[in-house]
């Protein structure tokens, strides 16, 4: 059986995908349990992080403004050495102009850079420390920080939830044949 | 050739701004510098490391938080004199800042003196803030058992009794099968093997999540049941020191919390440490292993006799295949009960073989550490590996 890659399993829990990708999408998952995990994991990531759902309001119109305005500055600086005699590329000043636009453009890429990356995992806020299983191990979120450990690619994992606040996971490491077993605790 | 020079050098400058605006973009998956590991083994323990081998760590910027993806390979060698049956380490990441911390733990070990073993430590942080100055993983030795159970170590995680209990318990398996092959000869250890493999691919797996205090309730589910109380059913163990007499928890949904247990010592030593496993029964009638419930009230003590309480104030939620379960009903039995002079009982084969139990419990780690071996170098090596012990 062909799997969805993880980029259209993503793109259907969200539900943006296309009608016929998510037509094609539903009946491979109505027949593939582990597809099915796969988005339900997004699910759940998804509900935990309602930040990472939305993308914030930019101030698009602004950040737009400000590139036109540099685009126009490159511009009229380019103009004003048009009409200097020295053939262009000998002009000192259109270097100049460039060096400017080239400075305005990485600094608007900068800014641009800085706001989209400022709301990614602002990691909701848990009251007290969270212990579960993920689909690649175990871990623990406290204050916003998380250490997990992970099952080293192996699937056939038995976990095991302890009410005090601890996880572990047990399983076969496939390289040296001796049983791992990997805990996680709430202090 | 001045003014090729100075166009050289104008490109030159609007390379290096393409190539910081890209790396401020490639700076996502780049490779960060603290991804330093100490390993800390103190000079009189019975191992010694010999090596650290850790694949290229990856550290990767998600907008205020920074990932770590750090893989180890630790060398360890047996620098006593006794065999070593069991190894725990402690993982934490700058422990003063994080409320978590990891363990992993080698069971069912038997190195000689002299002889070396691997260690794979495989980890994730994910801060909010660039890692300070220090190491981004620390790794502890908690302990090391011996063949005769005898133990070294700080044990600040209670290695000492769970590598104890699962020494019990491999010990407990081994000689079951032991006793097949001697009996039944190597058809009986060869079925032995399969039912093992056939166990571990049927279990009924759960997912879970675990706070204390408060409730989950992230999808909504236990906010749309109404919360009512529930007590439990108790399996008993004829040979358990220790008995369940009543307990009660509340459930929501697909969360259960503030688990309440009374149990009775009935054996003639006092104890100080007693764990009940749950299995959780579905409205489909369905039944799962949940989980376990320690008392891990260090003042716990349990006096021949007498009846002590065991509560954990926490809530676990409950999924499978990334659907709630909800709870119907949950049943409890014995796990594992440690004396005050630090022996320790665990479930007999008979006791596990019960049929409301057989069905949901995973096989033990032992057995499965066999029959991963029997699958990959067949029922000789079985038979062998067995002898060595």
């Amino acid at each position: 059986m062909r799997h969805p890659n993880q980029a259209t399993l993503a793109l259907h829990s969200g539900g943006d995908l296309g009608p016929f990708a998510r037509w094609r999408t539903s009946r491979h998952l109505a027949q593939c349990e582990r597809c099915r995990e796969e988005v339900a994991a997004f699910d759940e990531v998804r509900q935990s992080l309602p930040g990472l759902a939305e993308v914030p309001d930019l101030p698009w119109n602004r950040l737009a403004a400000e590139i036109k305005a540099n685009v126009r500055l490159g511009l009229a600086a380019g103009e004003c050495v048009r009409s200097v005699d020295p053939p262009l590329r000998q002009s000192g000043l259109i270097h100049g102009g460039r060096v400017v636009v080239a400075f305005a453009c990485a600094a608007v890429l900068v800014v641009t850079g800085m706001v989209l990356e400022r709301p990614v995992p602002s990691a909701a806020p848990e009251e007290g420390p969270l212990v579960q299983n993920t689909p690649y191990g175990i871990e623990v979120t406290a204050g916003g920080e998380t250490l997990g450990l992970t099952n080293n690619g192996v699937q056939r994992v038995t976990y095991s939830l302890d009410a005090q606040g601890s996880m572990g996971a047990r399983y076969v490491d496939p390289e040296t044949g001796y049983v791992t077993v990997n805990t996680v605790y709430v202090q | 050739m001045f003014n090729n020079v100075r166009l050289n050098n104008a490109q030159n400058r609007l390379w290096l701004l393409g190539l910081l605006g890209a790396s401020c973009l490639l700076a996502q998956d780049a490779a960060l510098p603290n991804c330093s590991v100490t390993v800390d083994v103190p000079n009189d323990a019975p191992v010694a490391l010999l090596g650290i081998s850790n694949a290229p760590c990856s550290a990767t910027a998600h907008g205020p938080a920074l990932m770590l993806d750090l893989h180890l390979s630790l060398t360890l060698k047996n620098t006593g004199v006794n065999r070593i049956h069991g190894v725990t380490l402690r993982v934490v990441s700058q422990e003063a800042a994080l409320g978590g911390v990891g363990s992993v733990y080698q069971p069912s070990l038997n190195v000689g003196p002299g002889e070396a073993f691997p260690v794979h430590i495989d980890t994730e942080l994910m801060r909010t803030a660039q890692l300070a100055g220090g190491p981004a993983v620390q790794v502890h030795l908690d302990g090391v058992l011996f063949q005769d159970l005898t133990f070294y170590g700080p044990d600040r995680l209670h290695s000492r009794r769970i590598m104890t209990a699962g020494e019990m318990e491999a010990q407990r398996d081994r000689d079951y099968l032991k006793r097949l092959l001697a009996e039944q000869g190597l058809p009986a250890l060869r079925q032995a093997m399969l039912r093992i493999q056939a166990r571990q691919d049927s279990v009924p797996r759960l997912q879970g999540r675990v706070v204390r205090g408060r409730t989950l309730t992230t999808a909504g589910v236990a906010a749309a049941a109404p919360e009512r109380e529930e007590k439990f059913a108790f399996l008993q163990f004829p040979d358990s020191p220790v008995e369940p007499v009543q307990g009660s928890l509340r459930i929501a949904g697909n969360e259960a919390r503030t688990p309440v247990i009374d149990v009775r010592n009935r054996s003639g030593k006092a104890v100080k440490y007693v764990e009940l496993g749950w299995v959780l029964t579905d409205p489909a009638g369905r039944d799962y292993l949940a989980g376990s419930m320690p008392s891990t009230d260090s003042n716990f003590s349990l006096a021949p006799g007498s009846t002590a309480r065991v509560r954990q104030d926490s809530t676990l939620g409950f999924s499978t295949g990334g659907q709630p379960v909800s709870i119907q009903t949950m049943t409890g039995f014995v796990t594992q009960v440690e004396f005050a002079d630090g022996k320790v009982w665990v479930p007999s084969r008979r006791n596990l073989e019960n049929p409301f139990l057989a069905k949901v419990l995973a096989p033990s780690i032992e057995e499965e550490r066999l029959a991963s071996l029997y699958v990959r170098k067949g029922i000789e090596t079985v038979v062998e590996e067995l002898k060595k012990f």
